[in-house]
């Protein structure tokens, strides 16, 4: 589903170099939970950045579903992330002067393919199924950690994207909050074969990921299936 | 950019308006508001000043047209053939004739030089209202004889002395007074104040009004001419249609219309309100754009991240222009209405508390179309001030706008 190549980022600070990802070389099947973890500073978010369109690379080559999306122009990058990826950001990243129902229906919203009704009809759909239903007339302001990152989560679902994306999604939550999270990723992984990939760097997550693939100073040092996973 | 992505763009710029800094949004529509009012009132006023001056010349100087004796001669001849031609023709309302005489009042110990101005005193009343700005006394009759009205500042004030007069009076005249009236031939005689008027245009509250039949004892003869005609339209018919029909209708003497000797007399002033009105114009709008820049572009600098976020979930660069687009086209809209709606107060205040100077008095003259061509210059000055930090921050690429 996701062939990386040899994938490298070189960030240049006066005449220091430094190299944000090494040489990474990947593959993710379809319907995978791919945990992405190391220490701060091992290229996890970089990674992630690079794979969900959000950053260019240096050099390497990032194929999905087929297309090698470094070849893409910008409009198709945007189109790409609406129609084919999801993304949740560590700080919820919400839209606050939009209620949490406009917030998740903003990117069906966009969508040539939908219509009003369905869009209504997907948002209330996934928000029901985070349990904020009854939340959907609030703002995020009024919502506490873990809610505001559910309507996250459903956000980058209500357009069921091929690819959702999540960078250190528990990192601002209690673990009581973060267990919901993460129990709803693995949730949406079993129930919907959706393929995610997470970054994080709490060694009490990677009993929800499939694969976990490990990083240091921009390369893969280790990447294996997860026999711990539940 | 389709109907969906303008909805969606739409809908950002409502909510961060509704939602967003509240006092942001009436500030910047004050300031809108206030450089619309910027940009009319001082036009407007202009254009007041322009009005007064062109009612109080067409009320006490000229009327609608003016009939004027052709080039050589001295006066409008064959005058009683030549009003009955005039007052027979459609569209006009009455012609009446001036005939002014250089002259000089006496008053006890004082002495004034003045115009003396015959006139046919009800015929003047179609055409003139001078005869409702008497403050004392009364207005003349046809047939009145040894009678006057003198304008306020020729009677003067009793409580003032005459070494402290802003103009020379006659210190205090009141109604059934005697006063002498020395005309330039030499003729002298005593005349009894029958009324003082008052009507704020200058060059009429310093003339003195007598009747026609006055005038011919001054002259020693029936008077049968006029230093010119003044002619009044009746509702509905132009100025200019009055001109070419006099014309047609073989009137002899110079014909113009009150806006062919404002042209003449006051086309330099004109010319300089013009001026003066253009670089009002041009300050108010380079205001308006330079405030809406600054805060468009703060806005947009205080969003960086959001706007990082939008595009990261993919909102197109264009939708997210748009949306700041629509902020300001609202702002935009609610603070030009604000603008029309306190210019429109400002007007109806002026109409009845007019601004008052020694000279004219002046209300805010503002037509609708004035208000509509402001209002679209405004417009137009504001999505340029809009759009430009838009485009300019939603062109930054997303790892940027993320870490701002």
């Amino acid at each position: 589903m996701i062939e990386i190549e040899d994938l490298r980022k070189i960030y240049r600070m006066g005449d220091i170099e430094v190299k944000a990802l090494d040489g990474v070389t990947l593959d993710i099947e379809k319907g995978e939970f791919l945990g992405i973890m190391g220490a701060s500073g091992s290229g996890k978010t970089t990674l992630l950045h690079m794979l969900g369109l959000l950053d260019e690379p240096t050099s390497g080559r990032i194929v999905i579903e087929g297309n090698d999306v470094s070849r893409f122009s910008e409009y198709e990058k945007t189109m790409f992330r609406l129609y084919k990826l999801g993304y949740v950001f560590q700080d919820y990243a919400l839209v606050p002067d939009l209620t949490v129902m406009e917030n998740v229906s903003l990117p069906a919203m966009l969508r040539k393919d939908r219509t009003e009704e369905q869009t209504k009809k997907d948002s209330f759909g996934i928000l029901q199924r985070i349990g904020l239903c009854d939340r959907r007339d609030h703002l995020p302001r009024e919502l506490s950690g873990g809610q505001q990152q559910r309507v996250s989560i459903a956000r980058a679902m209500v357009n069921k994207p091929e690819i959702l994306f999540a960078d250190e999604p528990c990192a601002n939550l209690d673990s009581e909050n973060s267990a919901m999270v993460l129990d709803l990723f693995h949730e949406i992984n079993e129930e919907m074969k959706q393929t995610i990939v997470m970054v994080s760097h709490e060694d009490w997550h990677k009993k929800y990921f499939h694969r976990i693939v490990r990083l240091k100073d921009g390369k893969v040092i280790s990447d294996g299936r997860n026999e711990t996973h539940h | 950019m389709g109907k969906k992505e303008l909805k969606v763009a739409f809908l950002l710029a409502l909510r961060a308006l509704q939602r967003g800094s509240r006092s942001s949004v009436v500030l910047t529509v004050l300031i809108i508001a206030m450089c619309f009012t910027n940009m009319v009132f001082l036009p407007g006023l202009f254009n007041g000043i322009g009005q007064s001056i062109t009612k109080q010349v067409v009320d006490y100087e000229v009327g609608n047209v003016l009939v004027s004796p052709k080039s050589g001669d001295k006066y409008v001849t064959d005058l009683d053939a030549t009003l009955d031609l005039i007052n027979g023709m459609p569209g006009v309302e009455r012609a009446t004739p001036h005939l002014s005489k250089s002259a000089t009042l006496k008053y006890r110990q004082r002495l004034l030089g003045v115009s003396v101005r015959a006139i046919s005193p009800n015929d003047e009343k179609y055409v003139s209202p001078l005869y409702t700005r008497m403050v004392a006394g009364s207005y003349l009759g046809d047939a009145d004889t040894g009678e006057v009205i003198i304008g306020k500042p020729i009677a003067g004030d009793p409580t003032i002395k005459e070494e402290d007069e802003f103009q020379a009076s006659l210190g205090g005249v009141r109604v059934g007074d005697s006063i002498t009236i020395e005309y330039g031939n030499g003729y002298k005689k005593d005349y009894r104040i029958k009324g003082i008027y008052s009507t704020g245009w200058y060059q009429a509250d310093n003339t003195v009004y007598v009747t026609m039949s006055d005038m011919e004892l001054v002259e020693g003869a029936p008077i049968d001419y006029a230093d010119y005609i003044t002619v009044k339209a009746k509702p509905g018919y132009s100025e200019k249609f009055i001109k070419d029909e006099l014309q047609q209708y073989g009137v002899s003497q110079k014909v113009q219309t009150t806006a062919d000797l404002l042209s003449k007399s006051m086309g330099r002033a004109l010319q300089s309100f013009a001026i003066i009105n253009a670089v009002s114009l041009l300050v108010g709008i380079i205001i308006t754009t330079v405030v809406l820049f600054i805060v468009i572009t703060i806005k947009t600098l205080n969003s960086r991240r959001q706007i990082g976020i939008l595009k990261a979930i993919g909102v197109d660069k264009e939708v997210i222009m748009h949306n700041y687009g629509f902020q300001v086209i609202i702002m935009a809209v609610l603070g030009i209405s604000f603008g029309v709606i306190i210019t429109s107060l400002l007007a109806v205040y002026m109409t009845y508390h007019p601004l008052v100077t020694p000279e004219w008095s002046a209300t805010l003259y503002l037509t609708p179309l004035d208000l509509f061509t402001n209002s679209m210059i405004l417009f137009l000055a504001s999505i340029v001030a809009g759009y430009v930090p838009a485009w300019q921050v939603s062109r930054e690429d997303i790892q940027t706008a993320m870490r701002a």
